[in-house]
């Protein structure tokens, strides 16, 4: 199983001291989050992608090159990549010279965003967001998939005779996730392609969660590609550690009172039993963590929101060494305990490439025999 | 069996609001009965959940409280509405809970407006706010509100009476909701399931696999 951190990439006033970062100290901050993230033994970063203030993540792929070239084990993701407003072509480009700068240390997290303007920003309508999704994400594939392409859509200027360069390392293209909070349309696109189905989880009730799984399980055996338990899921987490339970609250609370997201409306208390976000002591955290497994099932990659609402990167760095130090060993071995051996693990690039060499032994194999 | 639900937006205890909604719940189940139909009816009261209402706006999800009476409205098969007026429209409270009510919740809905205020100047609180709202939630609002004043329920019994007009209110509602039969509540999460797999379908190729080891 994998564990990793996802951030938003928000510039918001530390509400304990009144401060603003500047978009340099954020984009900063967040380079040396990714590389704490490594050092402290998780396996994922992925970073938002906005095109607006407060955010500062516009181009993932330059960070995460950045990051890539300070880090030697780190996965580098994305949450998400805006499938609808960002041209297939341009996905294809950026992470096929991500995957080859970091030797295969990619996957993509598709997303549709949630700011109504970007979409006219990029010359898109919102209304028509999911039939931009689907065509666009079969181009990205295609493109992915194919030496030469033809094509022609709705929604984007047509191919004739076009070739993605570079081409993906060692011919296979990064895996990828399609994440959503509530959308049961993006579960059915994940499952009808047996690619990776992310639910956001955190900010919201675990029964949309549980729906949502459900779903995506259930069209992903009925597509073909495994059974329900083998279909590949990742959660969102959103925690706050301090050794002792009642520093963790009282820490927090102001960060929680003012966040952007959800403050000024249900309290601390209220806001942790209604959704999985967790305040609290690295057993109380464990024993949160280990419960989602009960309404998902055994699931493959878990992510954590740590740096949002105005935390100081000190802080940040504080959370990561004891989700590193305390937490997520123990998930490690409590997942690896429950888990059924035909469950498979969160697909790698070497794994996809390793899968592929099969496939094409097999295929040869039957060659063989076919002469 | 048919199931009336009745919101209510009235804030104080007693509450005129919640008066004038059990007159017309009593009236429209009488008016049913006497049809030969055998109906139930719950309130959905709006001021307990007043904090609900709010976090919902802020959070965007509902908490169970405020979940169940989504679907208790959802399972309806006529809603009665009744709010309070104030300052020209609706009160906020009742507003915000049809702003926080799933999409689509009201499609097809029969339903039958009301408000009380404190004078009669203000009856047209029905046809200028409620009914343009809910004819924008695709409900199928009855010709015939009934508003009440303060001094209505001081009022002789006669012809424009509060009486008569909740009586001839309660007989179009349920003439109308006769009409419409009955009703299936929508499915969004499956409607647009179906949607996704119809667009999918129509792609060239077919899904791929690869990934997933035996």
């Amino acid at each position: 199983m994998q564990f990793g951190i996802f951030t938003v990439g928000d510039v918001t006033p530390d509400p304990t001291t009144g401060r603003t970062p500047t978009e340099a100290e954020r984009i900063k901050a967040t380079v040396a989050i990714a590389k704490k993230v490594e050092e402290v033994g998780l396996d994922v970063f992925a970073t938002g992608e906005h095109h607006n203030p407060p955010f500062v993540p516009s181009s993932p792929t330059t960070l995460l090159g950045y990051v890539a070239a300070q880090t030697e084990r780190l996965i580098l993701s994305t949450s998400t990549t805006l499938i609808t407003t960002n041209d297939p072509v341009k996905i294809a480009e950026d992470f096929d010279v991500l995957q080859h700068l970091s030797d295969g240390r990619v996957d993509v997290m598709l997303g549709r965003g949630n700011t109504g303007p970007v979409y006219p920003w990029f010359g898109q309508d919102i209304r028509e967001a999911v039939p931009l999704t689907v065509e666009r994400y079969e181009l990205l594939r295609r493109l992915w998939r194919e030496p030469v392409v033809d094509w022609e859509g709705r929604f984007r200027t047509p191919l004739q005779g076009f070739t993605v360069t570079p081409r993906p390392l060692d011919d296979v293209p990064p895996f990828v996730w399609h994440a959503s909070i509530r959308t049961p349309e993006i579960a059915e696109l994940a499952a009808y392609y047996g690619d990776g189905f992310f639910a956001n989880h955190i900010f919201w009730p675990a029964s949309h969660t549980q729906r949502m799984v459900a779903v995506y399980r259930s069209r992903f055996e009925h597509y073909g590609h495994g059974t329900a338990a083998q279909a590949i899921v990742g959660l969102g987490g959103q925690v706050f550690i301090r050794p002792r339970s009642q520093d963790a609250v009282a820490e927090f609370r102001p960060y929680f009172d003012n966040a952007p997201v959800y403050g000024h409306g249900p309290s601390l208390e209220e806001f942790m039993a209604q959704t999985p976000l967790t305040v609290g002591s690295p057993e109380e955290v464990i024993e949160r963590t280990l419960g989602f497994r009960e309404y998902v099932g055994d699931y493959q990659r878990q992510l954590f929101l740590v740096d949002h609402a105005g935390l100081p990167l000190k802080t940040v760095l504080e959370q990561l060494e004891l989700l590193g130090g305390e937490v997520v060993p123990v998930l490690r071995k409590e997942f690896e305990a429950g888990r059924p051996a035909d469950v498979p693990e969160a697909p790698t690039h070497e794994s996809l490439v390793a899968a592929v060499r099969r496939e094409q032994a097999a295929g040869s194999d039957d060659a063989g025999q076919d002469s | 069996m048919t199931q009336i639900v009745v919101v209510t937006g009235g804030l104080r205890q007693p509450s005129s609001t919640r008066l004038l909604a059990d007159r017309i719940d009593a009236a429209v189940r009488a008016e049913l009965g006497r049809s030969g139909l055998p109906v139930t009816s719950s309130f959905v009261e709006l001021r307990p959940l007043g904090r609900a209402i709010m976090d919902a706006m802020l959070t965007g999800f509902a908490v169970p409280e405020l979940e169940f009476a989504f679907e208790t409205v959802a399972a309806a098969d006529g809603v009665i509405a009744v709010t309070p007026a104030f300052n020209a429209s609706y009160s906020g409270l009742f507003k915000s809970f049809f702003d926080v009510l799933p999409a689509e919740t009201l499609a097809d809905m029969p339903i039958l407006i009301a408000a009380s205020g404190g004078t009669d100047r203000h009856s047209l609180v029905l046809e200028h706010a409620l009914r343009p709202m809910f004819s924008y939630l695709h409900a199928i609002v009855s010709p015939t509100g009934v508003y009440a004043a303060t001094d209505d329920f001081g009022g002789q019994a006669r012809a424009s009476g509060l009486a008569v007009r909740i009586q001839k209110a309660a007989a179009d509602f349920v003439r109308l909701m006769t009409a419409c039969g009955t009703r299936t509540p929508r499915d969004t999460f499956n409607e647009e399931l179906d949607e996704m797999t119809r667009l999918l379908a129509d792609r060239q190729p077919g899904p791929s696999s690869g990934h997933v080891e035996d």
